[in-house]
Parts: structure tokens; sequence; C-alpha cells
């Protein structure tokens, strides 16, 4: 039970990582486009997804998504065993996404415009100039805060157990209730927490090094 | 190859560009000095449109900038434009800078980019610093990969935004090395500068601009030396009389 837990949290983390980076980049690019449209569309995201808690919707597409939709697929995914995971990748992205966004909407503000006029000069196109010129600064400027929030991520995967995704913290809940090991079992837990969460910190600093010798002075040879 | 007629820009209210006539032929080498807010910047940048007009017309290279059929990409691909912060992209190094846009606009395979931008740097005497970030250069440096990168994308014209003033007075050389060379080439150019050696040198024709207006165009000696407008030999008595030209004016 302990093994799935780990497997699903790990699931959880890395699959939220990347769907939570790719929409909040989306939602972050729709606030600073030019349309007043788009903009607005982005702001009123963030503002229903970061004022209402993670745990808020968790719940929503545990219990209130599927019967949003049409009753064959509502009908569906209720039976399905992994539905719990799915509502909690659902739930956390959501959630997470909007504070992506809003840290990544922060990194383009330290962009000079005077690059954006380089790239719009060069005769690459908006999208060109997002992927090639912006984004890739945007997200080094804003990796530090970005890592933390990646951190805080992992840690909310935890709240999945509300909607009996079977994670580690629901896991070691099982045991403790099945068995007499809650001890054993709450320890590893915590220790296995403790431990991922060094890891991803120490991948988070091992990238911002790499990435500053990237864009700072090391081997300054002014001829 | 660039034709302003009776163009005017506002900004805010303020006539920033006062009914410009101007016509650059193809191959001719332009220098544009005016004292600091006179406007030249803002003219420089409505050829490629980073600054739209208010008024009249610009044609470049047969595109007519206010006709919105007019596609805004390629025009500007076909302009190359050096900012006197050299804007490089910080993320990328010096060769990357200059694969980027023949890549993704011109359509070059890497292998055909790489070659190109190689044959570049050569030119403006950077091979060595081809994997170098821009932090890790010097000005002088950036602002020959800056150039490089413009001419990877083979453009008809050059704009450069007085290229030199952000530079320490021993780095100026070296740029203004290169864009002598490009302008015996052929290029057609448009320069913001107070290098009054290098229009000497490659200026077909000078433009004095003031308060937003075309005051006086002539050749190198007639505008340095014999001014005809009185603001034109205020101008050119105080220019004279500062020893580092570049630091005359500040953005
Ligand atoms: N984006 C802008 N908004 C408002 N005013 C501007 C803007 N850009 C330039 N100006 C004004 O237009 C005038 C001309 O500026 P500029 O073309 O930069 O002059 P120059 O390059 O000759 O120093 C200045 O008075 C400047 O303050
Ligand atoms: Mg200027």
């Amino acid at each position: 039970m302990m093994k799935t837990g780990v497997k699903i949290t790990l699931l959880l983390l890395v699959t939220t990582s990347i769907t939570s980076l790719l929409l909040g980049t989306f939602i972050a690019v729709m606030r600073i486009s030019r349309s007043r449209f788009l903009r607005a569309c982005g702001t009123l995201y963030v503002e229903i997804f970061r004022n209402i808690p993670g745990l808020f919707w968790l719940l929503f597409f545990y219990f209130l998504f599927p019967e949003l939709l049409p009753p064959e697929i509502g009908a569906k995914l209720n039976g399905y065993l992994y539905y719990p995971v799915v509502a909690g990748i659902l739930g956390l992205t959501v959630d997470n996404a909007s504070y992506v966004s809003d840290i990544l909407r922060s990194g383009r503000l330290a962009i000079p415009h005077s690059q954006r006029e380089a790239a719009i000069s060069a005769g690459l196109s908006r999208m060109q100039q997002y992927f090639h010129v912006l984004l890739p600064q945007m997200y080094r400027a804003a990796l530090p805060p970005l890592g933390t929030r990646m951190v805080h991520n992992f840690k909310n995967t935890s709240l999945c157990m509300a909607i009996t995704a079977p994670e580690l913290t629901w896991a070691t809940q099982q045991i403790e209730s099945l068995t007499f090991r809650g001890i054993e079992a709450t320890a590893l837990a915590t220790l296995f927490y403790i431990a991922l969460a060094g890891v991803m910190i120490t991948l988070i600093v091992t990238l911002e090094k790499i990435l500053k010798i990237d864009i700072s002075s090391i081997t300054h040879s002014r001829s | 190859m660039i034709k302003f007629i009776n163009t005017n820009k506002w900004f805010n209210n303020r006539h920033i560009l006062k009914n410009i006539n101007l016509d650059i032929a193809k191959g001719e080498v332009i220098v544009i000095c005016g004292p600091s807010g006179a406007g030249k910047s803002t003219l420089l940048r409505t050829i490629n449109k980073l600054e739209q007009i208010d008024d009249g017309e610009i044609i470049v290279d047969g595109m007519y900038l206010s006709d919105p059929k007019t596609n805004l990409t390629s025009l500007r691909a076909e302009i190359g434009v050096v900012f006197q912060q050299f804007n490089l992209y910080p993320h990328k190094t010096a060769l990357k800078n200059i694969t980027l846009a023949p890549r993704k606009v011109r359509g070059l395979s890497k292998r055909q980019a790489r070659e190109r931008a190689i044959k570049l740097l050569e030119r403006v005497g950077l091979t060595h610093r081809k994997d170098a970030y821009p932090v890790q250069m010097s000005g002088g440096e950036q602002q020959r990969v800056a150039i490089a990168r413009s001419l990877a994308m083979e453009p008809k014209v050059m704009l450069f935004d007085e290229p030199t003033s952000a530079l320490d007075p021993e780095l100026i050389n070296e740029v203004l090395d290169v864009m002598t060379s490009l302008a015996r080439e052929g290029m057609t150019m448009v320069v913001v500068t107070h290098e009054i050696g290098f229009a000497q040198k490659v200026a077909d024709r000078v433009v004095f601009m003031d308060e937003g207006e075309i005051l006086e165009v002539g050749s190198p000696p007639d505008i340095f030396l014999n001014p005809k407008h009185p603001r034109t030999k205020e101008f050119m008595s105080k220019v004279f009389h500062i020893p580092v030209f570049g630091d005359a004016e500040e953005e």
C-alpha cells in the first residue's frame, strides 16, 4: 500500500508539474497579450483559481465535474477506478497554474522592451518572439519563485487524500486505521516527503547555477 | 529604396516628426545628426514600423507602409536594425543570436545558418567568440555580433541608431570599421551618429534634424563645414568643441 502510495504521489507530482507549467505559461501569455479580451480572460482565471482553496478544486473535480458532463461520460468517469487520481491531477493543475502564471508574468516584467524590439526587427512572428526570445528569458527570470512554487505543489499532492486518491498520505492513513503500524507508516511517509522535497530543491538550485553560467560572466575575457 | 512623403508623427499631441520628405537611393549611405530629442530615433524607427506614422507615407523597397496589406514580417526581414544598446538575446550565445532569425524567418537549415553565421563572425573578427554569451563580451564585441546578426538576414537596408554611443571610446573604431566596410560594399545604410569622422568618410549625404524637422540635407562638407541654417551652425560649433562627439548626446 505504501508502495502504491509512493507511485501515485510521484505520478501526481510529475504530471501536475508539467501540466501546470504548460497551463500557467498559456495563461501568462494571455495576460500579457495585446488583446484586451485575452488579458481579461487570463486575469479572470487567476482571480478565480487563486482565491479559492486548492482543496475546493479537488472536491469540485471529484464530485461536481462528472455531473456537469453529458451523463454517459460522467457515469463512465465515476466508474473509473482511478478517477480520484484524474480529479487530483485536474484540481492540482488548475490551482498551481494560477500561481505559475502570476510568477511568469512578473518574469516578463523583468525583460526590457528592447528585447521584443530586437525580435520584431528581425522579422520574427509573435509566436516566434514568445518561443525563442521572451519565454526562455521569462523562465530564467522566474526560476527561483517557480521552483518554490513547484515544491508547494508537491506538498499539495497530499490533499488528494480527501478525494481518496491512493497517494502516500492516503495510504498512510489507511495503514493507520487498518493495522496497528501507523507510526512506522507515518515515519516512512515523512522521510519520503523530506527526501523528495530535498531532491527537488537540489535540482532547482543546480538548474539555477547552470543557467547563471549561461547569462553571467565566468570566463570574462574582455579583449 | 526608402522614400518619406510628407510624413508626420505625434506623441501625445507633441509634433515629433514634421512633414518629413526624404528620398534615399539604393546603395546610399545617409547620416542623420542633430541634438537630443530631435526625433532622429523616431524617424529611423518608422522605417521598419517600430513606430507608426500618423500622416503621410513611407515606401521601402516598393512596399507602402501605410497599406494594411503590406506584410510587416517580410518588410522587417529586409531591414536590419542595430541599436544603441546592442539588444542581443542574453540567453543565447553569439552564434545562436545570429542563427535564430535566418532559421525561423528565412527557413535556413541548421547547418546553412551556422555556416552563414561563422562567415559573418569571421567578417566582424569574432570567430573565437562564437560560443560566448553577451554578458561575457565587451560592448564593442556585442555590437559587432549585433551587426552580424542583422547581416545574417541578408537585408536590403541597414539602420543604425547611435551604434557607438554606448561604447567606451577605445571600442568605437572596431565597430565603425565594420560599418565602413559595409558601406563600401554598397549596402544601403541610414545611420544616426555623431561620429563626424565616420560621416566624412562614408556618408553620401548628411541630414540635419532639429525639433522634428529636417533642416538641411547635403554632402558631409556642406553640413559640417558650411552649414547654412542657423541652428545647424549652432549645433556644429558646439559639436566641434566637444572632444568626444559620441558623448555629446545621451538617450
Ligand atoms: N514612446 C514615446 N512616447 C512619447 N514621446 C516619445 C516617445 N519616444 C520618443 N518621444 C519623444 O519624441 C522626441 C524625439 O525623440 P527621439 O526620436 O528619441 O529623439 P532623438 O533620437 O533625436 O534623441 C523626444 O522629445 C522624445 O521625448
Ligand atoms: Mg535617439
